[in-house]
């Protein structure tokens, strides 16, 4: 049964990248829209691992600092949203939004709102686009932003999550490229009811 | 919040809230509009509740807000809209000024499909940390924005995150250019030191001192920097703070520096090396002053007694003459006057050589050609180093003519030559050269003053020297012949003829390979005209000639005595006297002298002077000066007849011939 959830079939992964990828590409129009600057986002993989799995995933590549903007999630699955970035490259992406005329103060007084603001913007649009296309009623929390390694990032909720839809996400914002993560982490019931919902949306477009 | 929100039930609760509160229907018609929505945005309850958001605020339409309220609506989102990236209301505060604030828009649950608009004021959060900020970077941007160093800040994966208006004119880019660029852009030499750098400013927060890097600037031309750096933090967030002094005017003040100093090591060394040499050239100059000093000291001592032993067989050799022309009858007699003629003649030549070391022989200078002196010898030379040994001439065609008494050189190249027979036994290659020798002082012998030379060598293939022989060879009565074989006066007198005649006499010499004597010769002045060499015509047996009246003065009372027997036995009227003084009262009181015969070497008035007295009182006086060596100043004058010491009846014929002629 576990492992059945863990694992996605070939077209469940292609059901859930294409999803994801409505759901960064209408994020992307949001941004274009707030910044006035050509945005593109995509979502080249997806993945379902354990929570340690991601913590690693994360971390790959990059120093541990990590920041990320966290969302809650309720409706016929639960959990928590993360966009995730390396730390470092957080000023960069908070410059490109706020303009690189800003001095480096400015840009650090303002890296938290426009973080928050960011990734509320992407994780809205990834996590109203799977409601919508699921045709599922969901709500979402404000967003909060946290630091600090992956392995703090995926600690246990309270609630047990074990599972974490973990999709890779490219960003060009003002020509910087920059990588980041978004992370769904969900308990096991949670996972197997959106994957139970994402096997029917398949059914319903195969009909 | 309860699902069925309606006005008039939770009114008084929200107007008391110290934040906009807007409630919304699914049509995004104001449902609630609490107090603060009232001051702040000066629109009244009555004018806004059921009307839409956009009806009132048309501007709204091109934010964010509006599809922000529709998803929450559609999608159950929560979603938040900073003053930083979104301006939406115009809020004022009482005395007009803008308000900055934060959106948030929330679905309400329950039935009624109600949304939550609330609004933030973070005016004074945002002013404070403004003021706070610029109070504290004050000071700050004081130092670094007029620093003259480049200042550059990165973040902990090096991308730059700012930079002062120095770095940017020293390195050439705008600050927007590099910004989020990471430093590799303008650090050329990034390497495991700068990495260590790096790794040591991050972990201990600073480093220990500077660190000497190259700059990239935008044209792509490098520059040397040296950077010190601190860690600073920001929140949670780690920053490096690097100050790039521009050391390109000090590493060309220290290149030239470092050029400088080893220039002046070189000198020092060049200095050093010139000293030791001095100090070496000296060392030998003093080891043949002092050579030169004891060969002068043996040469008085040996002049000396020479001096007196050749008065001694001026006596012998005139009794004898004068003995057997008494004895002509008496052969026994007659045979052993001989022997003692022959012996006191072989001493007579002992003292010559003995002077001649001394440098005390009369010499009689001439100009010659070695290039006529030396082939002439070649017979002479083979009978005496016999015939198995070949003899080499080889003298330059240019050899310059050189002033020397003719005869003494021959005896000098003839004691060479005959040493050189003794070195090869078993025979060999005698070789005798001349050629002229450059000014260059290097070449000469140190002694010797820079000038024209000739070098005269005699060399041969024979057995050599070692050091230890070569050292004393031209010392007197130094010999390595067996006894009886040799004087040890042959180099002695090549030593004093050559010294004498203003030059000098070098001996390299190898054990086993061959001996090369060098005489360096002052090369004749060049207005003197070199002699035709030719045999002198052996002198005419003495006649009486005219009888002479002839004042005889010598200190020496047996030479005195033996010169005037002589002169009488050449019938001769002979007046002695003892000294110069005695002489010249002997010209004044007696009868007028045809002759003056002198000693030259006398206490009281010498010799010379008296001559002069005496040409200078009495004209009409012939004058003869006896001189047993060199002992006549250099500048004396030469006119005087002179007459060498020990001295023959025959010679003294002939100088009294040649005086008449």
């Amino acid at each position: 049964m576990e492992l059945d959830v863990a694992e996605l079939t070939d077209i469940e992964r292609d059901a859930f990248a294409e999803i994801a990828n409505l759901g960064v590409s209408r994020a992307a129009t949001s941004l274009r829209q707030m910044l006035g600057a050509q945005v593109t986002l995509s979502v080249p993989a997806v993945n379902i691992v354990t929570r340690d799995t991601a913590a690693r995933l994360v971390e790959r590549g990059n120093s541990a600092k990590l920041v990320a903007v966290q969302q809650a999630f309720e409706g016929p699955f639960s959990g928590r949203a993360l966009l995730i970035f390396p730390e470092a490259q957080s000023l960069e992406l908070v410059r490109s939004i706020v303009g690189a005329e800003q001095s480096l103060e400015d840009v650090i007084d303002l890296e938290h709102e426009a973080l928050a603001e960011t990734g509320n913007v992407i994780l809205n649009a990834c996590l109203a686009t799977i409601a919508n296309v699921l045709q599922k009623s969901m709500r979402m929390s404000l967003p909060t932003v946290i630091r600090g390694d992956g392995a703090m990032l995926f600690a246990a909720p309270p609630g047990g999550g074990d599972l974490v839809l973990f999709l890779y996400i490219d960003f060009t914002i003002k020509s910087r490229d920059m990588r980041g993560f978004i992370a769904l982490l969900m308990d096991l019931p949670s996972i197997a009811a959106l994957k139970a919902i994402v096997r029917d949306f398949i059914e319903t477009v195969q009909k | 919040m309860s699902a069925e929100v309606s006005a008039p039930q939770h009114a008084p609760i929200l107007d008391a809230m110290d934040v906009g509160i807007a409630i919304l229907d699914r049509r995004m018609r104001v449902v609630v509009w609490n107090d603060w929505m009232v001051r702040f945005t000066q629109t009244a309850k009555e004018s806004i509740v059921g009307r839409t958001l956009l009806d009132v605020f048309p501007a709204l339409a091109a934010s964010r807000l509006p599809q922000t309220i529709e998803e929450s609506f559609e999608n159950g989102t929560s979603s938040i809209l900073t003053h930083s990236l979104n301006k939406l209301l115009p809020l004022h505060d009482d005395s007009g000024k803008p308000l900055l604030y934060n959106v948030i828009v929330r679905p309400l649950d329950g039935p009624s499909q109600q949304c939550l608009v609330q609004i933030n004021d973070v005016t004074v959060a945002v002013a404070r940390e403004r003021v706070l900020r610029e109070r504290q970077n004050a000071r700050y941007h004081a130092i670094v924005d007029t620093a003259p160093d480049a200042i550059i800040t990165i973040s902990l994966n090096t991308s730059i995150q700012w930079i002062n208006a120095t770095a940017s004119d020293l390195l050439g880019y705008a600050p927007t250019e590099l910004i989020g660029q990471t430093i590799d852009v303008i650090l050329d030499n990034k390497n495991d030191l700068t990495a260590a750098y790096f790794e040591e400013v991050n972990t201990a927060g600073h480093a220990g001192g500077a660190l000497q890097i190259t700059a990239r600037r935008k044209d792509g031309s490098l520059a040397p920097f040296e950077m010190s750096a601190a860690r600073w933090q920001a929140d949670d967030r780690v920053f490096m703070t690097m100050i790039w002094r521009d050391v390109t005017e000090r590493i060309i003040v220290e290149n030239a520096l470092r050029q400088s100093e080893a220039k002046l090591r070189l000198y020092n060394e060049e200095l050093e090396k010139r000293v030791s040499e001095r100090t070496r050239e000296r060392e030998v100059a003093l080891a043949q002053l002092y050579e030169s000093q004891k060969m002068e000291t043996i040469g008085q001592l040996t002049g000396g007694v020479a001096h007196d032993f050749n008065n001694l067989l001026s006596v012998i050799l005139g009794s004898l003459a004068l003995i057997k022309k008494r004895s002509v009858n008496e052969p026994r007699i007659s045979r052993l006057l001989d022997g003692a003629r022959q012996a006191a003649e072989r001493g007579a030549t002992l003292t010559k050589r003995l002077l001649a070391f001394a440098r005390r022989q009369d010499l009689k200078l001439e100009t010659i050609e070695l290039q006529s002196l030396i082939p002439e010898m070649v017979d002479f030379l083979r009978q005496t180093v016999g015939s198995n040994i070949e003899i080499a001439i080889d003298v330059a065609e240019d050899v310059a003519p050189i002033t020397i008494d003719a005869n003494q050189l021959e005896l000098a190249v003839m004691n060479l030559a005959v040493n050189a027979r003794d070195a090869m036994p078993k025979g060999g290659l005698l070789t005798i050269a001349a050629r002229n020798a450059t000014k260059d002082r290097t070449k000469l012998p140190p002694h010797l003053p820079a000038g024209d030379y000739i070098r005269l060598t005699v060399a041969d293939t024979g057995e050599g020297m070692d050091e230890a022989t070569r050292i004393k060879a031209t010392e007197p009565f130094f010999t390595t012949k067996g006894v009886g074989k040799g004087t040890g006066l042959g180099l002695s007198m090549v030593h004093g003829l050559t010294a004498q005649s203003g030059g000098a006499v070098a001996i390299a010499s190898e054990v086993g390979k061959g001996t090369v004597i060098t005489l360096w010769l002052p090369r004749a002045a060049g207005d003197a005209v070199p002699r035709p060499l030719s045999k002198q015509p052996d002198p005419e047996l003495p006649s009486a000639g005219g009888r002479r009246r002839i004042l005889l003065v010598d200190d020496d009372v047996l030479v005195s005595m033996n010169t005037a027997n002589m002169l009488a036995d050449l019938g001769h009227e002979v007046v002695e006297a003892h000294s110069a003084i005695h002489a010249l009262q002997l010209l004044e009181s007696e009868d007028a002298f045809d002759t003056l015969i002198t000693d030259y070497s006398m206490p009281g008035m010498n010799g010379l002077e008296l001559a002069l007295r005496t040409q200078a009182g009495y004209p009409e006086v012939h004058i003869i000066l006896a001189t047993g060596y060199a002992e006549l100043p250099a500048n004396s004058s030469s006119e005087f007849p002179r007459l060498s010491k020990p001295y023959t009846q025959e010679e003294l014929a002939e100088a009294l011939e040649r005086m008449t002629d």
